[in-house]
């Protein structure tokens, strides 16, 4: 609740009107949902990275960085609009056990389809222009992400029509 | 074509003054409606442009057939883009001239660029052309690959071809979707994450 990132939101956009409403509706509400999923994702990332073998260590990693820059960047975008950003949990709940390589994929699956599912519904929520291109760009790289955890558990098909649904 | 002006008038939210007073000078003046009538509605220009996809996609399974295994799931994402679309425009949808259906390998060839743009929007060509500029582009992409012998030669031209088509269409869809009232918006956007992804599958 507190913000505790350092919010001085420097993260290059002119347009650091910290009024509560600058142009639009919903940026807020929308952009902590994306960043409640985003700080669940980077959880999960953990124990996917713990199972997920050597092979596919770099691509863990490359996955749990995007999430990491897209959180601070939401983070920073809350802020610019007068809030105060959602802080993580100190746990989340699991959605099936992750004891190997498999699980671990499919936990990376589920957690992209999930972060998907918020960012999709961020979209919906805001008329906010800026925000939701944010959203959209979150919502389009967690599906394609998704869709590469797919395509290394060779499940077909490797996309799905909506994704977030 | 007034029923579309009037839904799109209804629905269009922030884009709906601009929609009125295009009506107005439309319809009021009375002379000139046919025209220039209201703009069609910004789904149809999507709508066409999925249909555009599965075309060239069903020509590039019959012109190369070891392709088939590989693209009939992106192709069906395509046909599943299209239902929902036909579903959110409601009566606006236009029957279905240009058939999905993988029959449409005859007409392919006209289907290259006129076929579905017209459908609807036939009298606001010069309108539609301003509003559908993100689709225009999507489609020169994939008219390429839509009529039939303009598919390339060699399978892996081919999915290049694909894969460019699929780039410019969610980013067709993303733009769309950043001024669309939210329940289009929603649509346009899981459409445009799923056409992002089969950049990937296409890669």
């Amino acid at each position: 609740m507190t913000a505790p990132a350092p919010t001085p939101t420097g993260t290059g956009t002119p347009t650091a009107t910290p009024s509560p409403t600058p142009s639009g509706t919903g940026q807020v509400q929308a952009l902590q949902a994306g960043l409640a999923a985003e700080h669940a994702v980077i959880w999960g990332y953990g124990v996917v990275g713990a199972h997920a073998g050597d092979a596919l260590l770099a691509q863990v990693r490359d996955a749990d960085d995007a999430h990491r820059t897209l959180r601070d960047e939401t983070v920073a975008l809350v802020a610019r609009y007068g809030g105060s950003s959602v802080a993580t949990e100190p746990e989340y709940a699991l959605p099936f056990p992750v004891t190997d390589r498999g699980s671990a994929l499919r936990l990376a699956v589920h957690l992209e389809d999930g972060a998907a599912a918020a960012w999709r519904y961020a979209v919906a929520a805001t008329d906010d222009v800026a925000v939701r291109r944010a959203a959209l760009v979150a919502l389009s790289d967690a599906a394609v992400r998704a869709t590469r955890w797919r395509l290394a558990l060779h499940t077909t098909p490797a996309t799905v029509p909506f994704p977030g649904d | 074509m007034v029923a579309v002006a009037r839904r799109s008038v209804l629905i269009g939210g922030a884009v709906g003054a601009g929609l009125l007073a295009a009506g107005c000078t439309a319809g009021g003046p009375s002379g000139r409606a046919p025209t220039t009538p209201a703009p069609p509605d910004p789904l149809l220009a999507e709508l066409a442009d999925e249909r555009r996809l599965i075309a060239g996609y069903d020509a590039t399974i019959e012109r190369h057939p070891g392709l088939r295994a590989r693209l009939t799931a992106v192709r069906d994402d395509h046909a599943a883009h299209a239902a929902a679309l036909v579903t959110a425009l409601g009566p606006a949808a236009p029957p279905s001239p240009t058939t999905p259906a993988p029959t449409d390998s005859p007409t392919a060839s006209t289907g290259a660029s006129p076929t579905a743009s017209p459908t609807t929007s036939s009298t606001a060509s010069s309108t539609a052309s301003s509003g559908a500029s993100p689709g225009a582009a999507s489609s020169t992409g994939i008219e390429s690959s839509g009529a039939g012998t303009g598919i390339p030669a060699t399978p892996a031209a081919a999915v290049a071809a694909l894969r460019a088509a699929e780039r410019a269409a969610a980013a067709a869809r993303g733009t769309v979707a950043l001024t669309a009232p939210p329940d289009r918006a929603r649509l346009l956007a899981g459409i445009s994450a799923s056409e992002a992804s089969h950049v990937a599958v296409l890669a």
